[in-house]
């Protein structure tokens, strides 16, 4: 995040302020190990940014402005059309049943909330597509970003190893990658691509086992 | 294309992507459904109707909805022709909407910069002031191109037009080729920005820079580098147009001043010729009448030296005229006058000249202000004396009785006269034309004889012998004319027994 929002070196993050979301990390993902109730302290995360978004510091990202209607409505909407269209799929080719009223959901949309949907579109859509984008032109830069986003999911450990799944994973993450990159184009933005990462990943999180 | 008719065409594109969806699911034959290929239909539309953005986002929309009849089968009955075939057409799906939307952007994009094009070239061919021009041209280019905003510079001469933000366009004289900025910077977002030179017959006549908050894609750079040939050429023809009307003006002025000057110079002819007709006739009326009295008439010795001296002042009048009509004619000509130089005492030549109205026994009196030892000049003695008569003379019949001042004295290598009445002066605007022949000042052509030669011939009289003639006046005060004439070499007397 802090690279994110380097541009400008008059909003420069303090060392202090750049540690703080490490720590805070730490502490929810200790809680969450101790105890499903301690997964809740992922929350403090989009807190601390709504702090330092206040300030001013946060405003390459378009963070700490304004959002328009559209851009929440085009952010919801994507992110609703992909997790629908996500369970549809996974139901009618795998015969996943998706399962709200579960600890383990509510753990992972916590997750998601506090630290992987903020991280991932800071660092793919925020640093990597922003500074791509001053630089070469759109498609380059989206494709760019979702390379190396489809790079992070496909070596993360916990992914199950079948074929249906990595390809759906590649389907819907490159979707939702470039997706995102153009309301970040469109909008100047992170806001409506993280509300579309978070409805994506909180239909994901009612399927996955 | 307004947003009610767009918002109007995306839902009938929804729609119509529900329906098709629900057809297939009613059918009962789930990816082998034909109802798959309807799926065509509203990509294209809209393809055509949004360009590739909006024929890749409704084939994608087509492709997720199509999937789940696809994905099943592959995933229960592995990849078999049926598979195949629906992937085959969730493939054709996806390219027709691109493809589309890129055969489509891409006319849109060539009629939107013939249209530019021709409004830029109607904008550049009304007669209206450059400035003016380039504004218009902006807005043109900026609504024609859809570009946030354009700027433009135009070399004109030594001096730079600008019009809109030209951060890019600034840097010209090194950018002899296009310039892609992927990020001009200032905004949250990517502001593109394209310089591109404007060039007619192989020079660069100014620059044109657009930005836009948005893609500039290679295709649309090199059509605005095509409508930037179109521009510099537009221009360089409006330049040399506007250039053309105003030579035609300023041409058409000075054949309106010409006109009007040779109508005057017509008029001061024919003054002229009427006044001089009435000065020939004046001496010859009076040379007839007393010499028909002399020749009929007996007279006594007294009376007929009065009426001998009268006869002889007229023909000296009649002489004074035919010279200046002799002079007049070599000035025409372009010729000098003839002179004879010789060193000629200053003083003695002045009281001469003054003696001779003295001896008129006029209203006026004298004043001479002349240096001892002022010395001489180098002059035709005759020529000399009559340019000062016809400036004392001038003095004399255009001011009221009063004092008439002579000044000498010596200013370097030159001397200088100055001959100054205390009458009405001559008003600001004659006094450039006052040494033209014919020429009289308004006010005075009725006020006093003479055929407005005088100071004319004072003038070319003066410059022949190397000197310079000048007026100052103060209306309702007096006027002053002053003359300098080169000092001579050699003292009068050395002069005269070189001569003899």
């Amino acid at each position: 995040m802090a690279w994110a929002a380097s541009d400008r070196q008059d909003v420069a993050m303090a060392p202090a302020t750049r540690t703080a979301p490490l720590i805070l990390l730490s502490i929810a993902a200790l809680a969450s190990v101790l105890h499903d109730a301690g997964a809740a302290a992922y929350l403090a995360m989009p807190l601390w940014l709504w702090r330092v978004s206040a300030s001013g510091r946060l405003l390459a990202l378009g963070l700490g402005t304004p959002i328009s209607r559209a851009a929440i409505g085009a952010g919801a909407l994507i992110g609703s059309a992909l997790g629908a269209h996500l369970l549809v799929a996974a139901s009618m080719t795998l015969g996943y049943r998706p399962r709200v009223m579960e600890a383990a959901v509510a753990r992972g949309v916590a997750y998601d909330l506090g630290a992987q949907v903020l991280a991932t579109e800071c660092f793919f859509r925020g640093a990597l597509f922003n500074r791509a984008q001053r630089r070469w032109s759109f498609g380059a830069a989206a494709a760019l970003s979702t390379a190396a986003c489809l790079a992070r999911y496909l070596i993360d450990p916990r992914l199950p190893g079948s074929a249906e799944i990595l390809c759906g994973m590649v389907f819907y993450i490159t979707l939702l990658s470039i997706a995102n990159c153009w309301l970040f184009w469109r909008f100047g933005s992170l806001v409506p691509g993280m509300l579309s990462a978070l409805m994506f990943f909180a239909a994901y999180r009612t399927i996955a086992e | 294309m307004s947003s009610r008719a767009d918002g109007g065409w995306g839902t009938a594109i929804i729609v119509a992507l529900a329906m098709i969806t629900v057809l297939i699911a009613a059918s009962g034959r789930g990816a082998r459904s034909p109802a798959r290929h309807a799926y065509v239909i509203p990509v294209i539309v809209a393809a055509l109707r949004f360009g590739p953005t909006g024929g890749v986002v409704v084939s994608v929309g087509a492709a997720l909805l199509y999937a789940p009849f696809v994905l099943p089968e592959i995933e229960w009955l592995g990849f078999t022709e049926r598979g195949a075939d629906g992937l085959a057409s969730l493939t054709t799906v996806l390219l027709v909407g691109l493809l589309t939307g890129a055969v489509a952007q891409r006319s849109r994009r060539a009629r939107g910069h013939y249209e530019t094009a021709l409004a830029v070239q109607r904008a550049l061919a009304e007669a209206r002031p450059l400035e003016s021009i380039l504004h218009q041209l902006r807005s043109t280019l900026r609504d024609g191109l859809r570009m946030t905003d354009v700027g433009l510079l135009v070399l004109e001469g030594d001096r730079a037009l600008r019009c809109g933000p030209l951060s890019g366009a600034d840097l010209l004289p090194e950018c002899a080729a296009a310039r892609f900025v992927p990020d001009a910077g200032g905004h949250p977002r990517p502001l593109r920005q394209l310089v591109v030179p404007l060039t007619a017959r192989g020079e660069t006549v100014g620059a044109l820079s657009v930005e836009r908050i948005g893609e500039i894609a290679a295709a649309e750079q090199a059509g605005i580098v095509t409508l930037a040939a179109h521009v510099g050429l537009a221009l360089e023809n409006a330049r040399l147009a506007s250039r053309q009307r105003r030579f035609a003006d300023e041409l058409a002025e000075k054949i309106a001043d010409a006109t009007r000057r040779s109508e005057e110079m017509d008029r001061a002819k024919s003054a002229f010729v009427a006044t001089v007709s009435h000065e020939l006739r004046t001496p010859l009326t009076a040379l007839l009448g007393f010499g028909e009295l002399l020749a009929t008439r007996p007279f006594s010795s007294e009376e007929v030296h009065r009426l001998a001296g009268i006869v002889h002042r007229e023909t000296e009048r009649l002489v004074r005229i035919v010279d200046d009509l002799l002079d007049l004619s070599r000035v025409e000509r372009g010729l000098p006058p003839t002179l004879r130089r010789t060193a000629v005492d200053v003083a003695p030549a002045v009281l001469s000249a003054v003696e001779m109205f003295r001896r008129q026994q006029l209203a006026h009196h004298f004043e001479i202000d002349c240096a001892d030892g002022v010395g001489a000049i180098e002059a035709d003695p005759d020529a000399v004396d009559r340019i000062l008569k016809n400036l004392i003379s001038n003095a004399l019949k255009y001011s009221p009785p009063g004092l008439v001042t002579l000044r000498v004295r010596g200013v370097g290598h030159l001397i200088e006269f100055q001959i100054e009445d205390c009458g009405r002066g001559i008003p600001a605007d004659a006094l450039p034309r006052l040494f033209e022949p014919y020429y009289r000042a308004p006010h005075d052509a009725g006020a006093a004889r003479g055929t407005g030669l005088g100071l004319a011939i004072v003038k070319s009289l003066v410059e022949a012998h190397g000197g310079s003639v000048s007026v100052a006046t103060i209306v309702d005060t007096g006027t002053r004319v002053s003359f300098t004439i080169p000092r001579a070499r050699v003292s009068p007397a050395t002069a005269r027994q070189r001569e003899r």
